[in-house]
């Protein structure tokens, strides 16, 4: 668990052991060296992701872009959280990412169970697999399983020539579950590497001590591997499941009108309409849900790691 | 006991199977398809054809997207790496004021969504009134992309023997000398994945160029655009294809190189160590 609120000093901390009683390591000549290291780094990101999300936040209180006079209000807020229309997104998105991300770890927990301690000679092809999958531009695998699932798509085609079909399925394009298939297919490797990984480090021992005990199958998986592997269900959510709200590439081009979310709501606002404020008011909002997802993903991380 | 243990591998190669199938069926199609000598992506398969290929390859937009994604991912993926390995270091390794403070800033954009992030550089831009471009892209992308890299690498340095950095510092080797000497050495396979993935990331990221991009499109942007303008088109197969084929040889050459570096040193650095380490 190395990516946390502190993403570098947790693990720093455990792999140095007890500290030294000189303290620093490797001694530090001058007070300026980490500034050296530092400087332009953090002035990138104060720069270019700071202040634009400062700027995000004042335009969405009415702060004028360009010619525009500011008009500084919270109306964009109200406005989103009273409409019924957004409210209708806001739940077919959660429901939409919800399903996404409970399909991958129901693939990934076994999956990542197989690759760390079955596959044997194929581990390393397994994981190589998925590194290159992510590779591969997730606009083109977004087209590739529309070329599969369209009205005139492969599907309906084979089907069709099979006799089994005589009219083509429009079921299987532009709705929600056409956008659950194709998230759950993009962001697989981002939960099944967390997953894996974290088996990765138990002690296979293990298994073979509660046998021996007696546990059967089940009572090993439930309380010896799921335990173990629970951090890296946290950082699988963490790395999978606040992207999956705001996507717009997947349900603009597979969702139809019933997989509209959140994330082309963002994009019809500020590009469609030229509404900067309302636009910013919702990033805002996407961002903020973020940043609770993952307090309480740090959260139950840290419950999680006492317990075990 | 075997009876069961039969059960589970049966099991376990079915999930493997199917999972293969999904996942992979979509890319094989949409490349078999990008040879089909016909406009409708649909089967019966009508026959061998480079002909999408050469059309792709002459198209004006595509070269245009092509050359800018390239030109980006080229100039955004080293620099990246400087970064993210010059705060890695500077994390991994200094106690000082504010450190927790700065590396929640270098954790924040991974968790930050890419569509906020995007949104955010759009309207920095505007209340700047700097022109959308590449160069815009450019910039958010070096902001995104270079704390990825600083994980990647930073969880590589907290696991070093730091005898070795001790040795050096004792010896009396220059920050520069302990650098190019000792660190930089040792770290060789990570900085060459963080190479590789920097480039990946920038190449691919559609969320970012798409909001900062003005009228310069870059490849997952022009995707995007043709198809929401029109349905299948094979030109889309034939350079998808081309493109996910040579990110697939970048990948499996870097581990080539990696397991390469790790026999001729004899470590333990390995692809799982490097991809998993960081999630560890």
């Amino acid at each position: 668990m190395s990516i946390a609120a502190d993403p570098f000093t947790s693990e720093a901390e455990i792999v140095t052991g007890p500290p030294e009683p000189t303290g620093r390591r490797p001694r530090v000549r001058g007070r300026w060296l980490p500034a050296t290291y530092l400087t332009v780094p953090m002035l990138t990101l104060v720069v270019l992701f700071l202040v634009p999300m400062l700027i995000l936040l004042l335009i969405s209180l009415g702060m004028g872009v360009g010619r525009a006079h500011s008009l500084w209000s919270v109306d964009a807020y109200t406005t989103l959280l009273t409409d019924p229309l957004y409210r209708h997104v806001a739940i077919t998105t959660v429901v939409i990412a919800t399903s996404a991300m409970v399909v991958q770890l129901l693939v990934g927990v076994p999956l990542a169970y197989i690759m760390a301690f079955k596959a044997g000679r194929f581990e390393v092809p397994l994981l190589l697999g998925l590194v290159v999958l992510d590779e591969l531009n997730p606009v083109v695998r977004v087209y590739a399983w529309r070329m599969l699932l369209g009205r005139n798509g492969i599907i309906n085609g084979a089907l069709e020539a099979l006799g089994i079909i005589d009219q083509p399925i429009d079921a299987l394009l532009f709705n929600q579950y056409a956008v659950i298939v194709v998230l759950s297919t993009g962001w697989i490797t981002y939960t099944v590497i967390p997953l894996y990984a974290a088996m990765k480090a138990i002690d296979r021992n293990l298994f073979q001590a509660a046998a021996d005990l007696g546990a059967g199958w089940w009572t090993i998986m439930r309380r010896v591997l799921l335990p173990l592997a629970a951090p890296g269900i946290f950082v699988a959510v963490l790395l999978v499941y606040i992207p999956l709200f705001t996507d717009f590439a997947a349900p603009t081009l597979v969702g139809g009108t019933s997989g509209y979310m959140l994330g082309q709501a963002v994009n019809d606002l500020i590009l469609e309409q030229g509404d900067l404020a309302s636009g910013a008011a919702l990033s805002f909002v996407l961002l903020v849900c973020s940043g609770l997802v993952a307090a309480l993903a740090f959260r139950l991380a840290r419950i999680n790691r006492l317990e075990t | 006991m075997t009876s069961r243990s039969r059960i589970g591998d049966v099991l376990a190669l079915t999930l493997l199977s199917v999972v293969m199938i999904v996942l992979v069926g979509p890319i094989i199609l949409l490349a078999v398809f990008s040879f089909n000598d016909s406009s409708i992506i649909a089967l019966p398969f009508q026959g061998f054809t480079w002909d999408w290929y050469q059309r792709a390859l002459a198209d004006p937009d595509v070269r245009d997207a092509l050359r800018n994604s390239v030109v980006l991912a080229a100039v955004v993926a080293p620099l990246c790496v400087v970064l993210g390995t010059a705060s890695a270091w500077g994390i991994t390794r200094f106690r000082f004021r504010g450190r927790g403070a700065w590396s929640g800033l270098l954790g924040a954009p991974l968790i930050v969504p890419w569509l906020v992030i995007g949104v955010s550089g759009l309207m920095f831009f505007a209340y700047l009134r700097v022109q959308l471009s590449l160069l815009t892209v450019g910039a958010m992308h070096i902001a995104v992309t270079f704390p990825l890299v600083t994980a990647l690498v930073a969880s590589r340095l907290v696991r070093f023997e730091r005898s070795q950095e001790e040795a050096a510092v004792d010896l009396g080797a220059s920050q520069l000398q302990l650098m190019t000497r000792v660190v930089l050495p040792q770290l060789a396979p990570a900085l060459a994945a963080s190479l590789i993935f920097a480039f990946a990331w920038s190449f691919n990221n559609f969320e970012i160029s798409f909001f900062n991009g003005g009228y310069q499109q870059t490849f997952p942007v022009w995707v995007y655009a043709v198809l929401r303008r029109s349905d299948n088109l094979p030109i889309v197969n034939a350079i998808s294809t081309l493109v996910s084929a040579l990110q697939v040889a970048a990948v499996y050459l870097l581990w080539l190189l990696i397991r390469w570096i790790g026999k001729k040193r004899g470590s333990a650095d390995n692809l799982t160590n490097l991809v998993a380490g960081g999630l560890r």
